[in-house]
């Protein structure tokens, strides 16, 4: 098998907690605890677990926003966090971020081709055709490029944020909860849109999410997260079907409620 | 106790709720999904008398009896929190930050209730129990701020319940929080309905947690309700093709293999997207969507078929299979 996409060794962040005591020094609160994964081209690693378990913290160390205290982050080989600055601004491009809320991420007075094409003004490109040609891979037509947020429901709008992560060509798209506040006949669209997008573009997906149902129908490896610990990790076939973790099982068990 | 006959809501030209009819009965338990846009809102909105000042409200809203069509605010004002209350979605934005959650609890209780100060906090206090709060003494001093998703939702909840009220419209309780933190909302409110033999509407577009909270169902779209009858039944064996496509839509917790060629197997969905308020077909709403469409069905709204006893469902296709 050819070197991970993506490979993170024993992955540490700590936050310092309020100060308890005048004679002790500020408790920490570990956000994740020691997590390893490596993600492979063309494949979906899901991690799964509920607020305040250390996924988002996990995304935010993978798109470098954050260093991690302990551990290192590879893509392609590089440590994201020993390259110099210029290097990491050049290897951006190459890893990109959908969020939960398309509400909130995009610009509602700038229209939508000019939203799409920020990562390329970002990297002092700044291309039209680019931007048509991601509006048409998720599914949209480049006619809309001028119109603005408010024009869009949910669905499409979580489409832009999408044609927006990959106007640079990424090989990783991050997925925080993308699809979690989407109705269930938009959550299936957008998923398939992704599960497309994968297979044409073979993208690595880091895709985040607390619903067991929603990992389940796109992951192929899963990482089950508790208070910042990694409970169990694996194909995602073994962890459904065989879940070693009360945590797991509990999960699932929601997910089938 | 409720009684709705022919309810529409519409915004100029636009339904929001067309021509809504049903009936709700202390103890009942009622379960209305659909998706954004599909007026389960405006439904819930319109029987606390809260729809929106440019709406256009007509048909008939009947509250103990008594016509609620013309009633002024000072009407509604009587009849909330004692008879009809609800609660929304993001329990951040419905409590006061500024406030501990203990004075916004009293409020109500003095105001509504004409209780004294230690008796409202008395009563509080076993609010709190009663919607499993725990430490309740400890808890009314703090802010929202310094809760949790869940615990905030309860205290929304035992705000709701304060005047005890007839009716408890929830509206998508469960949609901000964590799964297993949803089902202990969920299986709390339907204790509490049981417990104070209080009518509940469950307004979500969760299939699950709606299955797992109600004994009846309505399924909307397009601001009708297109499906309705017993949950178990409904959910078991859709009638409407809408109903069948939103159920298909959902993923299975199942893991699935790729196929041969290396590709995962698609989820269904339901083509296209929900139409906006301005632009609904005329005919039945999901025409244009729907799987089974049939030439009449774009011009001419759906008649509503009998299922079974206790089961409707509004679709053409049902009435030709019926061989009328």
């Amino acid at each position: 098998m050819s070197a991970p996409l993506l490979q993170a060794k024993a992955l540490t962040r700590r936050y310092a907690l309020p100060r308890t005591s005048l004679f002790k020094p500020a408790p920490d609160l570990v956000a994740v605890n020691s997590a390893s994964f490596s993600l492979h081209r063309g494949e979906t690693l899901g991690v799964v677990g509920e607020s305040g378990s250390g996924k988002s913290t996990l995304a935010r160390m993978v798109m470098a926003f954050e260093a991690p205290d302990e551990g290192h982050i590879l893509f392609e080989g590089q440590d994201l966090n020993a390259v110099s600055s210029q290097e990491l601004r050049r290897l951006r491009r190459r890893f990109q971020m959908v969020f939960q809320d398309p509400f909130g991420s995009l610009d509602p007075r700038r229209s939508i081709g000019w939203s799409i094409a920020e990562p390329l003004r970002a990297m002092g490109e700044d291309s039209k055709a680019r931007v048509d040609e991601a509006l048409e891979q998720v599914g949209l037509t480049a006619s809309v490029a001028g119109r603005y947020p408010h024009e869009f429901s949910g669905g499409q709008r979580q489409r832009v944020a999408i044609a927006r992560a990959i106007v640079t060509r990424p090989a990783l798209l991050v997925a925080d909860e993308a699809v979690s506040a989407l109705d269930v006949s938009v959550q299936a669209q957008i998923l398939n849109l992704l599960l497309d997008l994968q297979d044409e573009l073979g993208l690595g997906i880091l895709f985040i999410s607390h619903d067991m149902a929603v990992v389940a129908s796109i992951c192929d490896t899963l990482l089950v997260m508790q208070h910042g610990h990694t409970l169990e990790a694996g194909p995602a076939h073994e962890v459904l079907n065989a879940p070693t973790h009360e945590y797991t099982r509990s999960l699932l068990k929601a997910a089938k409620a | 106790m409720i009684e709705m006959q022919s309810f529409s809501v519409s915004f100029g030209a636009g339904e929001a709720l067309r021509e809504a009819s049903f009936v709700i009965t202390p103890g009942d338990r009622l379960g209305v999904v659909g998706e954004s846009g599909s007026g389960k809102t405006m439904l819930g909105l319109s029987l606390m008398g809260m729809a929106p000042d440019a709406a256009k409200l007509s048909g008939k809203l009947r509250i103990d009896g008594r016509d609620m069509s013309g009633a002024s605010e000072r009407d509604w004002q009587a009849l909330r929190a004692r008879k009809v209350a609800m609660i929304f979605q993001e329990p951040m934005a419905a409590l006061n930050p500024l406030r501990r959650v203990g004075e916004t609890l009293c409020e109500p209780l003095r105001q509504h209730l004409g209780l004294s100060r230690s008796a409202a906090r008395a009563r509080a206090f076993e609010l709190f129990e009663e919607v499993g709060i725990p430490d309740p003494e400890a808890r009314l001093e703090q802010f929202p701020h310094q809760l949790s998703g869940g615990q905030r939702q309860r205290v929304l909840i035992a705000l709701a319940l304060a005047c005890d009220p007839e009716l408890l419209i929830a509206d998508e309780p469960t949609t901000a929080l964590d799964a297993n933190v949803a089902l202990r909302i969920t299986d709390l409110l339907v204790r509490l309905a049981k417990h104070r033999n209080m009518a509940l509407i469950f307004v979500s577009h969760d299939l699950a947690a709606v299955a797992r909270a109600t004994a009846e169902i309505m399924v909307m779209y397009g601001g009708e309700i297109v499906e309705r009858g017993p949950t178990r039944a409904v959910l078991d064996a859709p009638a409407h093709p809408y109903t069948r496509g939103l159920l298909e839509a959902r993923p299975s917790p199942q893991s699935k293999a790729r196929g041969p060629d290396g590709k995962r197997p698609r989820l269904t969905t339901i083509p296209g997207v929900v139409p906006q308020l301005h632009d609904l077909p005329a005919g039945c709403r999901f025409s244009g969507r729907c799987p089974v469409e049939l030439p009449v069905c774009a011009a001419v709204r759906a008649p509503v078929c009998a299922v079974a006893a206790d089961r409707t469902a509004a679709c053409h296709a049902l009435v030709s299979e019926g061989g009328a």
